[in-house]
């Protein structure tokens, strides 16, 4: 009896922690949690904003003075959540709780290992894409979360325009990738 | 029949299924490529493209993070 | 029971498989610190402790499900698999769904339209075919360069460096962009165009038209 039972636990632990989940499963998963930030955040999920304020609080650690950016002179909600700094910034605190959950499931797997840069081809992707997106996303008022995933979910128009343009972008991106970085 | 090997060992999403896609018209019926991965997206997409286009396909972890992934082609 | 060549293959294997080592230890480091954040982030404020939980949880599904929203956009054309974007499409639906009840309870009740309903322009189009290119040239987007610093690519922790100086630079600008573009352009919110069954069922409508499409365009080529 006992002997049935722990195989039943030992291939629960197979399926849930060391497989792959169906693509599926992770997409309900998904929009699930996003409507869970939604009700108690007042705003669903956006990864990227954050990455504004990480420039700040460094370039704050270096004597500058990122208050005097247009970006948070203009909108004294983002000036706020300047000043009350990174402990309670929700937005800092699930991207880097993100990072740690991808760890997390990764060792729960032994499936963690660095992956050190293989090629200059690959660090000068990291680079410039890192560059676009960060601009790109601020252009466009989102990312693929914000503007793309929370923005259709949201049924706004800004979210289906972004859907089309980022496409066309990753069909350029492929031509250059395929081009000049393989 | 031929055994060919890729390694992509720290080669970005896309790409190692790419190189797959490429080696493959020069291979013939009966030959099995091995691959060397250790992307976890590779993981799942080289596997399902195999199967979509109907070869057997095994996979085999070699190591934390690291898998071998061998196609053999059947048509 | 016939043998494949690649069974026989990995067993003739001259290398023999290192022995796996299970990663218990950091397995546990790893929940031992999340436990303890959380906790402390408690004492803060409680919000900040349940978004700590949630952004785990985050990682832990993508990580998991290995959900990549630059393959579903990326991969259509260049390996002619949709399965990652008829995921991303169910997810869509999901959301909508719990997204449409909060933003109608909200409005019912004399609120305003909550969610990221954001003024849509020129500036849209830019911004999105740039992050388009950058997510494809660097192998991940936003959600997916975290995740895979968390699976241990010193690659995206590079990725990361210039997307925070991407995203600095372009608050240093926001004042411009804002003048001539995000103050002067509409926020569209669908029902208010379409109506709210034409704009909540119309989404979904289209979303469950995008989904055939996308499984018609991954197997039009596949022999039976």
């Amino acid at each position: 009896m006992t002997t049935r039972a722990f195989q039943e636990l030992q291939s629960l632990k197979q399926i849930v922690i060391k497989d792959a989940w169906p693509y599926s499963v992770g997409a309900v998963m998904l929009g699930l949690l996003n409507i869970v930030i939604f009700i108690y955040f007042a705003s669903p999920w956006g990864v990227t904003t954050a990455f504004v304020f990480w420039g700040a609080w460094i370039y704050q650690l270096f004597g500058g003075h990122p208050e005097t950016w247009s970006f948070f002179t203009l909108q004294p909600a983002m000036m706020e959540s300047l000043k009350a700094g990174i402990l309670v910034h929700s937005e800092s605190i699930a991207d880097i709780g993100l990072v740690v959950g991808a760890f997390l499931a990764a060792a729960a797997a032994a499936q963690f290992r660095i992956k050190k840069i293989k090629s200059a081809r690959q660090v000068v992707g990291a680079l410039s894409g890192g560059l676009l997106m960060g601009y790109g996303a601020r252009l466009a008022l989102g990312c693929n979360i914000g503007a793309y995933f929370s923005g259709i979910a949201s049924m706004a128009a800004n979210g289906w325009v972004f859907g089309i343009c980022i496409f066309f972008g990753a069909y350029i991106g492929s031509k250059i990738l395929v081009k000049y970085l393989m | 029949m031929a055994e060919i090997s890729i390694d992509a060992l720290g080669e970005a999403c896309p790409i190692p299924l790419l190189k797959i896609q490429k080696k493959w018209p020069d291979l013939k019926t009966g030959d099995v490529l091995i691959i060397n991965i250790d992307h976890s997206c590779a993981l799942k997409n080289i596997p399902e493209w195999a199967r979509k286009e109907g070869h057997n396909v095994e996979v085999e972890e070699v190591e934390e993070g690291v898998w071998d992934i061998y196609i053999e082609k059947t048509a | 029971m016939s043998e494949t060549p690649t069974t026989t293959l990995i067993k003739r294997r001259t290398q023999a498989p290192v022995k796996k080592k299970s990663q218990i230890g950091l397995t546990v480091a790893a929940v031992l610190v999340i436990v303890a954040i959380g906790y402390y982030l408690s004492t803060l404020k409680v919000l900040a402790s349940i978004i700590w939980f949630i952004g785990i949880a985050l990682g832990v599904v993508l990580q998991k499900s290995r959900f990549c929203f630059t393959a579903s956009l990326r991969d259509p054309i260049l390996t002619g698999s949709t399965s990652l974007t008829r995921a991303t499409i169910i997810a869509f639906a999901v959301a909508t769904v719990g997204f449409a009840a909060l933003q109608f309870t909200t409005i019912l009740k004399g609120g305003p339209i909550i969610g990221n309903v954001k003024p849509v322009g020129f500036h849209t189009v830019i911004g999105a075919v740039m992050f388009g290119i950058g997510m494809v040239i660097s192998g991940g987007c936003a959600s997916g360069t975290l995740m895979r610093m968390g699976e241990g690519f010193v690659m995206q922790w590079i990725t990361l460096i210039t997307f925070i100086v991407g995203s600095v630079i372009a608050a240093m600008q926001y004042g411009w962009w804002d003048e001539h573009f995000f103050s002067v352009s509409p926020k569209i919110f669908l029902p208010q165009t379409f109506g709210w069954a034409g704009g909540f069922f119309g989404q979904l409508a289209v979303l469950a038209l995008l989904y055939v499409f996308a499984t018609w365009y991954e197997y039009r080529k596949v022999k039976n």
